[in-house]
């Protein structure tokens, strides 16, 4: 199994800043814990490279759960500087994606934490996070029909428990693994991130196999 | 269980399958074409759980702007400097000159000085001797390919990229692309299998850009016609002229008008893509459209006699036909006559 999935296609293309472009011919063809080690040797195209090729794909993540941009904004450069400033001891990595995604669901709940209680934040916001659109490859024969049922589907995903959600967007949108699911959703086993999925999809099943 | 006793639900639960699905290599590739054509039974199966796990997507879809890659960055470099202030800066160790070394005979700061400030000097003298066309001196030439009705080709890039060029219709790129960037132009019509790099690669299309980094996709723009851009792979983001953006995703067309406005539709690839492996498609098409789509595939003229009626449409699929035949096609479901000469054809409709 291949827990080391480089991303497949970044649909953004930022300016660069000076460096990057050369630290992702160094680190393309590693592993995720050889970078990992560097990065935490002090190697600073290590670090452009996890910056780089992570960046985007977190923000986006990170703003399933709230749509507050600049708060999530926040939460990333203060995981990056936290990461930084640790430099020297930092754990073992096998999957760098699925372990920053873990410590931006924490950051991210640790300051909206704080937050709600100060500026009395309704709780609500966090029953909306993780909202699934379903939009079905349409065959140009039968649109209508196609149309409604990936109506039907979209519905029912949203109606699933927020924790579902996420780990089924986690699966076909990230193109994740069960391990690096189990690791980003801070799951005891395996076992536990497959649970989730199987449970969620058994909801959905009568609707996914009638067509 | 096998693979070959894998309902729906199987499939979309199984790591293997959905690491195709999402992102395929050379390895999973090799094994599901191989199961595929061993087990032809299960295509529609198989397409089906593909379809399910690509459908599902984030339900909200915010942009990772340039100017949040960089602020971010920054602030993240910058809260690190700010931190080693408290800090006590670490004292240089200076290695002490061994006696006799032949480089204490010489007041080697001295030196340095003397050479640093020659630097400068000649640094300004360069400064006022710049001159612009030197520059364009160094500039990479840029090599132009351009098909003329009834021709062709396919382009291969410096970086590995294939691009196929249709008929009347031209590509500008540099010899060599620069080290940040792929740029190339395009007027008319081409299909783009770009290789996957680092570089971002962009096409310019009238006054749209269109964002690439891996991915293969069908862009035309012909005359005064709307621009169509077709993903069939990876993804692109589209930037009109007056600064709207749009990102496709396979599967997906953007049609844009002259003026910018702008929609997104599903396409059929046959009739969007077969020009480049050599089909030629009618589809409920007009008159006027079937002979202009004829004279520019072949390159001919074509003259048109007796009336025709505005109703009729043509819907056909020729690979790789000659012309005569093609002509016997259309004009044998239809009661039309044809004859050619040479690059010219006329048409009759005795009705």
């Amino acid at each position: 199994m291949n827990n080391n999935p480089k991303i497949p296609n970044i649909e953004h293309v930022p300016i660069y800043p000076p460096g990057h472009s050369e630290s992702i011919k160094v680190y393309e063809s590693k592993s995720d814990l050889d970078i990992w080690n560097a990065f935490n040797n002090g190697d600073e195209n290590a670090f452009n490279y996890i910056y780089r090729m992570y960046v985007a794909i977190l923000f986006k993540y990170g703003c399933q759960m709230y749509k507050d941009q600049n708060h999530v904004q926040d939460c990333i450069q203060n995981i990056f500087i936290d990461l930084r400033r640790k430099r020297g001891n930092l754990s073992e990595v096998q999957s760098i994606k699925s372990y920053l995604f873990k410590i931006l669901y924490r950051e991210l709940i640790r300051k909206t934490k704080k937050e709600i209680e100060t500026v009395n934040h309704s709780l609500e916001k966090m029953s909306q996070s993780f909202s699934i659109e379903f939009s079905q490859e349409t065959k140009i024969i039968d649109l209508e029909n196609q149309e409604e049922k990936s109506y039907r589907i979209q519905t029912a995903l949203n109606k699933l428990t927020c924790r579902q959600r996420q780990a089924i967007l986690l699966l076909y949108e990230e193109g994740m693994s069960y391990k690096e699911i189990m690791v980003a959703m801070e799951l005891n086993e395996v076992k536990s991130a497959r649970k989730v999925i199987y449970r969620a999809l058994a909801t959905l099943k009568s609707l996914l196999i009638k067509n | 269980m096998k693979y070959q006793d894998y309902d729906i639900a199987n499939f979309i639960t199984d790591e293997f399958f959905i690491q195709w699905v999402k992102n395929p290599n050379e390895n999973n590739n090799h094994f599901w074409e191989k199961w595929l054509a061993q087990h032809p039974e299960k295509r529609a199966l198989v397409y089906e759980s593909a379809s399910l796990i690509r459908s599902v997507r984030y339900g909200y879809n915010p942009d990772f702007s340039d100017q949040m890659y960089v602020e971010t960055f920054e602030q993240i470099l910058k809260a690190e400097t700010e931190l080693n202030h408290a800090k006590p800066i670490r004292v240089a160790t200076i290695t002490p000159t061994p006696k006799g070394n032949f480089f204490s005979f010489f007041p080697i700061r001295n030196i340095a000085a003397t050479l640093l400030i020659l630097f400068c000097l000649w640094a300004q003298y360069e400064a006022f001797q710049y001159n612009p066309q030197s520059l364009e001196k160094t500039n990479i030439p840029m090599i132009t390919r351009f098909n003329p009705a009834g021709q062709k080709s396919i382009i291969d890039l410096p970086d590995g990229t294939k691009i196929h060029l249709n008929s009347e219709s031209v590509i500008e790129f540099p010899q060599k692309f620069s080290d940040d960037l792929r740029l190339v132009s395009l007027k008319g019509e081409a299909f783009f299998e770009v290789k996957k790099e680092t570089r971002p690669f962009l096409v310019e299309s009238g006054n749209a850009k269109i964002h690439v980094l891996g991915t293969s996709f069908n862009v035309k723009q012909k005359n005064n016609e709307p621009l169509y851009v077709a993903l069939v792979t990876g993804k692109v983001r589209v930037n009109a002229g007056n600064g709207d953006q749009v990102t496709l995703d396979p599967d997906e067309m953007l049609v844009m008008e002259k003026g910018g406005e702008f929609y997104k539709r599903k396409f059929d690839p046959l009739s969007e893509l077969g020009w480049k492996d050599n089909y030629l498609i009618f589809k409920n098409t007009i008159f006027s459209d079937v002979i202009d789509k004829l004279e520019n595939w072949y390159g001919v003229k074509i003259v048109v006699k007796g009336h025709i009626d505005p109703k009729w449409t043509y819907s056909g699929v020729y690979k790789g036909e000659k012309l005569e035949n093609v002509l016997r096609g259309i004009c044998m479901t239809s009661g039309m006559n044809y004859k050619i000469d040479k690059r010219n054809i006329t048409i009759t409709n005795p009705k």
